[in-house]
């Protein structure tokens, strides 16, 4: 009797059990502004506050809780304003060459309430020149003399020189910050201030809470003035790297991922059912750079890489289709010069193509110069130095150090040596600045224009010209690019400046990846933007009959 | 007793305080400096430079070690500076998902571990203790990140039985029953519990199985037997109590491992531990956070093994307390 | 894999079981008691067969490997090539061939194992000889100082590996697992000279005037062999282990130097498309270490029937 007793007593215990497990509340969203989308990305979030930003995950996540002025639409030229869409400014007009005058939307509000006004973008500008905030575009807001407020709702920008993207520094960069909250903030103290780990913005999603190094999760406004976002929430997903992030799409656990990178994650995603790929323009180019100067000392010439020839040589010598291929699958393609896939019209263009591949032509121009194998060990030296030099590859990049290594036979082939030192970003960077490295493994996140970071990166004044690359001719035709009247004139000026550099080789340029991005088969409507994929998340939608538990859940 | 336990204070003080000096210099020549952007993004030299300036970072090495003393000695950790918050506030949040991995793991570890060097002792040099011994050494031989692969590969991409990271549910979590929150962390525990947890066991196994037999082949045990008591009267009443004291005191020198964290299978779960934690803080160069992670692992592991020992003595009044 | 290295595989197995057949038939020698006590555990043949193995395939890997473990075959075409006749594990992501990168890797991952053991057991053993023979002042000295060494937590030695790694290399990797290794076997060879500076012998060399020196040398150490030869056994295993952990973090050996650790770090991304490629790494650390393991139990056994129980080496 006893045993039948607790035998019965302890079925219906594990019964219950069982039912509270499997119950979570019934009931839940069901409509047409219900879905929860888990993005996952690698990285971590240090601040929302976009000027203090620099890293993608934090932009594509402040992205949704502040609005620019006005937005680029896909693939438009950053030339003139024609490529633009109205966001917070409903309106604008050159009133004269160098005054543009923005009328804003009444109906824009934050997310606390208050109305957006001029003085919110005044003030925006104020804190993203101020070099207390030390912003990364600084540099590009340069040619802007001032904002001012004329009234609450039309903001005036004074230009220093007119120039044909002028409209696009005014708009791109800035993300309008809520001047009644922080005008009480020292910018001093904006790095550590709680408004940058509980932002308040005016944008399609507010801020609802964060555990760091974990997830951020973003509620949608359902007043937005533009229209209502249809996913009701988004969660970022933080993983350590992409392996996991990768498995974690895959398995179900989140909804989308930016950029799948290598072949083996694209297959995986392409067998899995529920998953749909989204090919779209990647907005970063890979290269291996050369230190023109002398590793640590910038004063006198590098004995390897200060002549061109033997830069041109091992251009030559290396098969960057083979690599590409290898390595990417066809997910990625050779660039005919420092050129992200992004910027679309300055691809197949006769003219400007990438250097061949000629291991013959390699060696004799190598031979040439003097650099000779006289001690028979496969490696050519001349007056007692060898081919020998050492790259300088981040731990964090799978494909980067795959490339190292084929790099490293390829160029063997040739009888140079190359050896390959992996380090983490922080070693890296000490490096490149210090200019303690004979070349260095790099790959470049872009922005829609060559202006900002070309200029940057191979200009002889550019603060990440870490190779010391200087060419006149190439300088003049990146400032005549600047500011060349119309699109075909400046694609003119990009192509001679390209190839000069082509002709140049301060660099191998290695590839320039297509992102494939992988979101669930249930969200509909995705549209992905090349600069920013979540751009226009709060047009993607998920259909009632395709909710599934996760969107269901909560109110 | 007493005063025993006093000088060992004593030395594990001098003993965080070397451990945590030899840190600080360590962290300071690492190439390398904090505040910099993602990689791939322009570097502004002179807001780095500001930054440094701002966290005391130009100032000579010496002096910035001993500013890092004074605070510490009022208990204050300093700021992160990639995550923008106490440090303390770091560690904190970290330290409960390390707990409760760490725990889960000891708790498999030890159950497992006691329960197979017992059986195998108990059938010491027949078949089912060669079979055992072999798995044992094994699954004690396995990089445990690599079985922490292939175990995810299996059950969480191929089979889809259990979760592929992190703690609980992103989503599901706030919104589940109690019950339903239990079961939710119960899943993405599992695998990595289990990966340390199972070749935690074969350690123990292998040592209990050891300190079992060499207790049975002692002289007390032949008299025992002589008194005509049955194989597993002696085992349990007799030897046991013997063989249990050296694998308690395993638990001693395990308990830092509490909270150190396993560095390599929180990377491969994403598990948000005080290893990754560390990791993290190592790879952004994030000094005070680096700091205080070494910290709060050698007070772990200088008390684990003073627990260690003051266990021993309590269980087993014939050990003598020795300095 | 051609026909010659398919000879020389043969040629290596046949070694491996003549010399394994040679230690049994010294075991049944008549000077053969330690022998024989090696040979009552069950997994000793075996460890010794694995460990014989490796070995031999280490020294003549550049005789056993059908290609040169860094060329990159065909880099589009035979890229993760499943295992076959040709390509006896198969080929990695860079169209190596894994067999022969197993071999050099053998070099390579008992190479740094052995040396970085040495390191460990020598400081240890001198350290704990020391300690043990002079007491007083010294031994409190040293013994804090293995306290320390300790208490060193991991993360700590892979910080140590990133500040260290630029200036040294693979030194560097060899210096930092000895350095990190010694603490446990001083104290165990410390605890032996503790008993054994008391046996008649040793008084006897200080009653005819020896120096302290000559004494811990001569008289002392070789009679500490047993825990030190068990130290070692046991040591390279746990150093490969810690070897290709570090590697997995990314602080390991140079390439396009194969080790057994990088391999498996290499081959990560590609676990699922390609398993081989971390797969038969990861098994050859499992055995080699799995033989080591099984080595140091036996050598306890025959070299030390009365040894005390140690803790295992952290973890």
């Amino acid at each position: 009797m006893l045993a039948t007793r607790s035998q019965s007593s302890a079925v219906a215990l594990t019964l219950s059990l069982l039912a509270a497990i499997a119950c979570t509340r019934r009931g839940g969203c069901r409509d047409e502004y219900c879905g929860t989308l888990v993005v996952t990305a690698t990285g971590s979030i240090t601040t929302l506050l976009p000027p203090l930003s620099d890293a993608a995950a934090e932009r594509d996540i402040f992205d949704q809780i502040f609005l620019r002025l006005a937005d680029l639409k896909a693939g438009a030229s950053t030339i003139g304003d024609s490529g633009f869409v109205p966001q917070l400014a409903r309106s604008w007009e050159w009133t004269d060459p160098l005054t543009l005058t923005f009328h804003l939307d009444p109906r824009a509000r934050w997310q606390d309430g208050p109305p957006v006004t001029a003085t919110d973008v005044q003030f925006t500008y104020e804190s993203y020149v101020d070099t207390l905030v030390s912003s990364a575009d600084m540099t590009t807001l340069s040619h802007i003399a001032s904002v001012t407020a004329l009234d609450s709702l039309t903001a005036v920008f004074k230009f220093k020189d007119r120039y044909p993207e002028a409209f696009f520094d005014a708009t791109f960069h800035m993300r309008i910050l809520p001047e009644h909250v922080l005008r009480n903030v020292p910018r001093a103290e904006w790095r550590t201030t709680p408004f940058g780990r509980s932002p308040i913005g005016n944008g399609p999603y507010r801020f609802l809470r964060m555990v760091p190094g974990q997830s951020v999760e973003l509620v949608a406004d359902s007043g937005f003035f533009l229209g209502r976002p249809h996913l009701r929430r988004l969660i970022w997903r933080f993983a350590t790297d992409l392996p996991v992030a990768v498995t974690q799409v895959i398995a179900g656990d989140a909804d989308a991922i930016e950029v799948l990178v290598s072949p083996p994650n694209i297959q995986r995603a392409e067998a899995t059912p529920h998953l749909a790929l989204y090919p779209y323009a990647g907005g970063t180019y890979t290269f291996m750079r050369f230190n023109l100067r002398a590793n640590g000392n910038a004063t006198r010439p590098h004995p390897l890489f200060a002549d061109p020839d033997v830069r041109r040589a091992l251009v030559l010598a290396t098969d960057r289709a083979s690599m590409v291929q290898s390595v990417y699958a066809g997910h990625a393609k050779v660039p005919p010069g420092p050129i992200a896939q992004m910027w679309t019209w300055l691809w197949d263009i006769p003219g400007l193509a990438p250097p061949p591949f000629d291991t013959t032509q390699a060696s004799q121009l190598l031979t040439m110069r003097g650099w000779r194998d006289t001690n028979g060990d496969g490696i050519r030296d001349r007056a007692g130095v060898r081919l020998s030099f050492h790259v300088a590859v981040p731990t964090t990049s799978a494909g980067r150090k795959q490339y190292a290594r084929l790099l490293q036979e390829q160029l063997r082939a040739v009888g140079a040596e190359l050896v390959i030192d992996e380090m983490d970003n922080a070693a890296l960077s000490e490096h490149e600045h210090a200019g303690t490295f004979d070349a260095a493994l790099e790959s470049w996140q872009t922005d829609p224009t060559p202006s900002s970071g070309v200029p940057q990166i191979w200009g002889s004044a550019g603060g990440s010209n870490y190779g010391h690359y200087a060419n006149a001719t190439f300088d003049r035709y990146v400032a005549a690019a600047a500011k060349a009247p119309d699109p075909s004139a400046a694609r003119a000026d990009w192509v001679a400046a390209f190839a000069t550099l082509d002709r140049d080789a301060p660099g191998i340029m290695l590839y320039a990846l297509d992102n494939v991005a992988a979101v669930d088969k249930r969200v509909t409507d995705v549209q992905v933007r090349p600069d920013s994929w979540l751009a226009l998340v709060r047009n993607w939608r998920i259909p009632p009959d395709q909710l599934n538990e996760r969107d269901r859940v909560g109110h | 007793m007493t005063a025993w336990l006093l000088r060992r204070l004593a030395a594990a003080f001098a003993i965080v305080l070397a451990v945590v000096s030899f840190a600080f210099i360590a962290i300071h020549l690492a190439p390398g400096t904090p505040f910099l952007p993602e990689e791939g993004r322009p570097i502004n030299p002179a807001a780095v430079a500001r930054l440094r300036a701002e966290f005391g970072l130009d100032r000579p090495l010496p002096e910035q070690y001993v500013r890092y003393l004074a605070a510490l000695a009022h208990g204050d950790l300093g700021e992160s500076f990639s995550q923008r918050r106490p440090v303390s506030q770091a560690i904190a949040s970290a330290i409960p998902s390390t707990v409760r991995l760490a725990g889960a793991a000891l708790v498999i570890d030890f159950l497992l571990g006691i329960a197979l060097g017992v059986f195998q002792a108990a059938r010491a040099r027949r078949r089912s203790d060669a079979a055992l011994t072999s798995a044992t050494l094994f699954l004690y031989s396995l990089p445990v990140f690599w079985l922490g692969l292939v175990l995810l590969l299996v059950f969480g991409q191929w089979l889809h039985w259990l979760p592929v990271g992190g703690e609980t549910d992103v989503v599901l979590y706030p919104y589940l029953s109690f019950f339903g929150r239990l079961f939710d962390r119960l899943k993405h525990l599992a695998l990595p519990a289990l990966t340390l947890g199972v070749i935690g066991a074969a350690g123990t196994a292998r040592f209990q199985r050891a300190a079992l037999l060499e207790v049975l082949g002692q002289d007390f045990i032949r008299t025992a037997r002589a008194k005509g008591l049955t194989q597993s009267a002696v085992l349990v009443r007799h030897a046991l109590r013997d063989a249990l004291l050296p694998v308690i005191a395993l638990l001693g020198l395990a308990l830092p491992f509490l909270l150190t964290g396993a560095v390599l299978i929180e990377t491969v779960f994403a598990w948000p531990g005080l290893g990754k934690l560390a990791t993290d803080a190592i790879a952004a160069r994030d000094y005070p956070l680096v700091l205080a992670a070494t910290l709060l692992a050698s007070v772990a592991v200088v008390l684990g093994s003073l627990v260690a020992d003051v266990l021993t003595a309590l269980a087993d009044p014939r050990v003598r307390l020795t300095a | 894999m051609t026909v010659i290295t398919w000879l020389g595989l043969l040629a290596a197995v046949i070694w491996t079981t003549t010399v394994v057949s040679w230690c049994r038939r010294a075991a049944r020698g008549p000077h053969g008691e330690a022998w024989r006590r090696f040979f009552r555990h069950p997994t000793s043949t075996a460890g010794v067969a694995v460990l014989v193995f490796f070995a031999t395939a280490a020294v003549f890997a550049p005789l056993l490997a059908p290609y040169s473990p860094s060329r990159q075959l065909d880099i589009v075409a035979l890229q993760n090539h499943p295992p076959s006749w040709l390509f006896l594990l198969g080929t990695d992501v860079y169209s190596r061939d894994i067999w022969s990168r197993l071999l050099f890797g053998a070099q390579v991952s008992l190479g740094i194992g052995t040396l970085g053991m040495a390191v460990a057991v020598g400081l240890g053993g001198l350290v704990g000889a020391v300690a043990g023979y002079f007491r007083g002042w010294t031994d409190a000295v040293l013994m804090r100082l293995v306290d320390v060494g300790l208490s060193i937590p991991r993360i700590f030695i892979v910080l140590l590996a990133i500040v260290l790694w630029e200036r040294l290399g693979t030194a560097s990797l060899i210096l930092l697992l000895g350095l990190t290794g010694w603490f446990a076997t001083s104290r165990l060879v410390r605890g032996e000279v503790l008993s054994l500076r008391e046996r008649p012998f040793t008084e006897a060399a200080r009653a005819v005037g020896a120096r302290s020196w000559r004494i811990i040398t001569r008289h002392i150490l070789p009679n500490a062999l047993a825990p030190l030869i068990i130290s070692a056994a046991l040591g390279i295993g746990h150093m490969m282990l810690l070897e290709a952990g570090l590697s997995f973090l990314g602080v390991g050996v140079a390439p396009p130097a194969p080790s057994w650790g990088n391999m498996i770090a290499e081959g990560r991304d590609q676990i699922t498309t390609a398993p081989w490629t971390s797969l038969f790494p990861g098994l050859a650390i499992a055995l080699t270490v799995m033989a080591l393991n099984a080595i140091g139990d036996a050598l306890r056994d025959a070299l030390d029937p009365q040894a005390e129980v140690t803790f295992p080496a952290g973890d």
